[in-house]
């Protein structure tokens, strides 16, 4: 029984042989595929006729709470479970004739502190007096729905007991079930299973949210019970493995487009509380732990660094990370303090920052959250330069570079209008329950219930919009190699006949990645007039209008409406991904990589900025391999990075580097005391060494 | 002694983000010029001390800008770039126009504080263990290296040199005050197999490298084992003496012959040195690693 790695290393064995067992059943889809067979419960026309959407949905929510299988997993320590497939799909799994009624919600992560330490009853108390305060009013049905989808959840919680009631071996689990997630948490085993059941009725009304900071959630529960001599450490990580395992529920295999494990349940790991003090505890390496031994990769987790953090966290970061796949990731809490208290949060509430499920900042619990990403290179191709026509000129950069920023911010106007004022939507109570503020307002997650309503533009195609300036700047302004019109001319040629140019502008200047200056600090003047855009429009309707970087997979998408680039790049390349570089024109390695990122002035940018850096398994071989992702998150912290995401390449990726070189210029690989670029060795050499890495040696 | 900060080094390279030539995150700095002609040698475009040309065939496009030379180092016969060596004056002229960057000026001359500025942008990430390595060709072979050692040990990083052991003894004393860690290749203990395969005697080497140890200089072997040349147990033996015989070594290390350094010659001479028949095998590695009790 092995769980595999992508580098050939053994993972370490921790867990009893049953739980890694039932790891590899739900890995291997068991559980996923059961879950598609009954995609939602079932409405005939007649039975929804006449009834408001909330209406509707409250129902909706009942039948679920009602219907939905009920599975107890052989030997499962925590119980609760998402049994609806359409919910796997981002939909509320209730259909009116076989159509879907209603789209559920994500990017969140909702509030399992008030969960864990006050308990769901106490959210029933709070729906109550909403229900009282807001009589009479319009926002008196969002109250009645509050309180129709906690009797749902309490229907769901009975069925549960009485499953696990008739079967003698999970007596265990009945007792621990019994008074959590209602009331709140007494123990860390309660903990745990508050926090899934939860979380499985959140999924099972088709919602995906994060989970955030566990160990700040679960750390002074375990800590208790360790005194007392309630529970030992193996027990305790064993019960938090089961959140893990059970959390796999939803992998059904087969081709996602992104992949099958994305749903956003986000942990974050350590970090400082509002008073600066360190929270990681055990149940920080716990996780650790769990995802070095299984390699479930559904749970993401960023660890929340700063320059104090400690080294034995540090290595035990690095030794996970050395398994690949990009599953541990990095923040660095200090530059996201900074940047999202200057911004406006409180203190309090910015040392609780957590994310969306995927990366982007927020604080958990208290925030609507959505984000608006677009493609700058565009603006700059079909705005600024017409798309080639050659109908504008411009007699010198900063005269391009000022039509451009006019472009950038008249588009980021464009994403304002009334059409972002709240309006009554999709419902939603489920979430809303969990979100500080839509009780007190008596307004739904969507209505602008939150304390923050966040909508962020996230500007894409970074790298290549600066690079793409600061090639105009050098061929045309600079160096005076062509003019403007000709360059124009040749780019709508897509650089056809012009092969020597084009090798000239790909090879012959530092690109952003490289740890050049010139060209990071125009990386850095773009976000900061990016930023200056983004404040101008913040508040104008409702929304908190932070801006931040990314383009997750969307550069395979926006390649196909991209002309040709004047940093040499064709019509239609897949470009740059994230805040990470141009593929192929960083030339340096990773420190320059990570130095050029931190350049940028990210603190301006508050739902951040990604960096993902890829290293080979042989570059992070052995102790010395440790040290050197230690440092370079120390690094990272150091010059003021945001959100890093090292990953440990994949033989796969070799492989591709022989097909497309130009694709992996820094790719850089160990052979016996010496490092080579990958892609400068001949066929043979190359061969050679993917057949070492493959190996793992 | 006061390191000159104006000094001038000829640099092959400077290569960020190594893990490979000491501890920690290295910036290594590939310095010009080395007495020894090692025929497994995998950095070539090291040995000469001056500048030179390097041509990437692969990156060649055949835009025939190169013609600038007015040498006649280049010529294009049926789209074939034909490049003649022994016409270049070293003016890199070619290489400055070349637009694929298919011809590179190797070896380019550059101050003490210069390439300690280099290395320096990468302080956020050596930590306690990391910082500058030299290596080449033979770092010693350029005296000023010596300034360069001292410059970045008084600006506070962690030096390393990766030396063959050949240099004029009177380098000796500075370059021990000067390194943290010695990275220290034996070739050969055989004097005669020494000669034949390096084109110099072992003697100064393990001179200096008696020398180092006495002035309290740390040391890491690096033995490069070659398959049929001494891959046998006497020169094991001797390389296990050798090591007992330091006072300050760390555990050392066997560095198996690859022919790495072909791909490179091709670049620089056109043809490739590799030997395929020199690798040793796993067993012979093993070995070696036994005498050393590694």
């Amino acid at each position: 029984m092995r769980f595999p790695s992508v580098n050939g290393i053994e993972r370490p064995i921790r867990l009893s042989e049953a739980a890694r067992r039932f790891a590899l059943d739900s890995l291997a889809h068991k559980y996923g595929l059961e879950t598609r067979k009954t995609p939602g419960v079932e409405f005939s026309p007649e039975e929804t006729e006449g009834l408001t959407d909330l209406e509707k949905y409250d129902l909706a929510i009942k039948k679920i709470a009602l219907e939905a299988p009920i599975r107890v997993c052989p030997g499962e320590l925590v119980s609760g479970a998402a049994t609806l497939g359409a919910a796997i799909d981002h939909k509320v799994p209730a259909f009116c004739d076989g159509k879907m009624l209603f789209w559920s919600v994500s990017h969140l992560t909702v509030d399992f502190e008030t969960v864990v330490k006050k308990g769901v009853g106490y959210i029933e108390e709070q729906a109550k007096a909403a229900l009282q305060k807001y009589q009479g009013t319009e926002r008196e049905p969002f109250c009645r729905s509050a309180l129709n989808c906690l009797t749902a959840f309490r229907l769901y919680h009975k069925r549960y007991l009485e499953a696990l009631q008739e079967k003698p071996e999970y007596r265990g689990n009945y007792e621990n079930l019994l008074r959590v997630p209602f009331s709140p948490s007494g123990s860390f085993y309660e903990g745990v299973q508050s926090i899934w059941f939860t979380f499985s009725f959140l999924r099972l009304c088709g919602n995906w949210p994060g989970i955030g900071r566990i160990d700040v959630l679960l750390g002074d529960l375990l800590k208790k019970d360790l005194e007392e001599g309630k529970l030992t450490l193996d027990e305790a990580r064993e019960i938090l493995a089961h959140l893990f395992i059970k959390g796999c529920e939803w992998i059904c295999g087969g081709d996602y487009g992104s992949g099958d494990a994305q749903h956003y349940q986000n942990i974050v790991l350590s970090g400082t509380d509002e008073n600066g003090l360190d929270v990681t505890n055990a149940v920080t390496y716990f996780v650790l732990d769990i995802i070095e031994e299984t390699g479930i990769s559904d749970f993401p987790v960023t660890v929340r660094l700063n320059q104090a953090a400690d080294e034995k966290l540090l290595r035990r970061v690095a030794e996970v990370m050395r398994y690949g796949g990009g599953i541990v990731a990095v923040y660095n809490e200090e530059l996201i303090l900074r940047s999202l208290t200057e911004y406006g949060y409180p203190k309090s509430d910015a040392a609780k920052f957590s994310n969306d499920g995927c990366w982007e900042v927020q604080v958990p619990g208290k925030t609507y959250f959505s984000y608006h990403p677009f493609d700058s290179l565009l603006i700059l191709q079909r705005e600024t330069l017409k798309n080639y026509d050659g109908s504008v000129d411009f007699a010198s950069f900063e005269e391009l570079y000022s039509a451009y920023v006019k472009d950038l911010k008249t588009f980021l106007e464009s994403l304002l209008p009334d059409k972002l004022n709240f309006k009554p939507s999709t419902p939603c109570t489920v979430v809303s329950l969990f979100e500080e503020g839509c009780l007190k307002k008596g307004l739904s997650y969507l209505e602008g219930g939150p304390i923050y309503n966040v909508y962020s533009p996230h500007i894409g195609g970074l790298a290549d919009t600066v690079n793409f300036l600061y090639a105009v700047k050098k061929l045309v302004f600079d160096d005076k190699l062509v003019s403007f019109q000709e360059l124009i001319g040749i780019l709508a040629a897509n650089w056809d006949g012009y092969d020597a140019l084009r090798a000239l502008a790909q090879n012959k200047y530092a690109y952003y990645g490289n740890d050049s200056d010139e060209v990071d600090s125009l990386c850095a003047r773009l976000l900061n007039d990016f930023a200056d855009g983004c404040d101008a429009l913040n508040n104008r309707s409702g929304y908190i209008f932070p801006g931040g970087v990314s383009t997750f997979g969307r550069q395979l998408q926006w390649s196909k409406q991209r002309k040709a680039c004047a940093h040499g790049r064709k019509a239609g390349e897949v470009l740059a991904a994230n805040a990470s570089p141009t593929p192929g024109s960083d030339r340096i390695g990773a420190t320059a990589i990570i130095r050029s990122y931190c350049k940028c002035g990210l603190k301006r940018l508050p739902t951040g900025a990604a960096l993902d850096i890829k290293l080979l398994p042989s570059l992070v071989k052995g102790e010395e391999g440790l040290d050197a992702l230690v440092s370079l998150m120390r690094g990272f912290v150091t010059l003021g990075g945001f959100f890093m995401q090292p990953d440990i390449v994949d033989v796969s990726v070799l492989m591709d580097a022989q097909r497309a070189p130009e694709n992996y210029q820094n790719l850089s690989v160990r052979v016996s005391g010496w490092n080579a670029r990958f892609v400068t060795l001949n066929k043979e050499w190359q061969d050679m060494i993917i057949e070492q890495n493959e190996s793992g040696r | 002694m006061k390191a000159d900060a104006k000094a001038k080094l000829v640099v092959s390279e400077i290569q960020r983000f190594n893990m490979h030539d000491g501890p920690g995150i290295r910036t290594t700095v590939f310095l010009k010029g080395c007495s020894l002609r090692c025929q497994w040698c995998h950095n070539p475009e090291t040995q000469n001390a001056s500048p030179e040309l390097l041509y990437y065939t692969k990156k060649c496009i055949a835009c025939q800008a190169c013609l600038v030379c007015e040498n006649g180092v280049h010529s294009f016969a049926d789209g074939v770039h034909h490049i003649d060596k022994s016409k270049c004056t070293a003016c890199f002229e070619c290489a400055a126009v070349c637009p694929a960057s298919a011809l590179e000026a190797c070896g380019k001359a550059m101050t003490v504080e210069e390439i300690c500025a280099e290395a320096e942008k990468d302080l956020a990430f050596y930590g306690e263990a990391g910082g500058i390595t030299l290596s080449g060709g033979e770092p010693l072979f350029q005296p000023a290296a010596i300034d360069l050692l001292s410059y970045c040990k008084e600006s506070g990083l962690n030096t390393a040199v990766d030396t063959c052991g050949y240099f004029p003894e009177d380098l000796l004393a500075p370059a021990v005050a000067a390194t943290d860690l010695f990275l220290w290749d034996i070739k050969d203990t055989d004097d005669a197999r020494h000669k034949q395969f390096t084109g110099v005697s072992n003697k100064t080497i393990l001179e200096n490298l008696k020398k180092a140890d006495e002035l309290g200089a740390k040391i890491k072997l690096r033995f490069i084992l070659v398959n049929g040349v001494n891959s046998n147990e006497i020169h094991y033996e001797k390389c296990a003496e050798l090591y007992r015989s330091l006072h300050n070594a760390l555990k050392p290390e066997v560095i198996p012959y690859h022919a790495f350094g072909g791909v490179k010659s091709e670049f620089l001479l056109g043809k490739s040195n590799a030997k395929p028949e020199w690798i040793p095998t796993e067993d012979q590695i093993a070995t070696f690693r036994e005498y050393l009790g590694i």
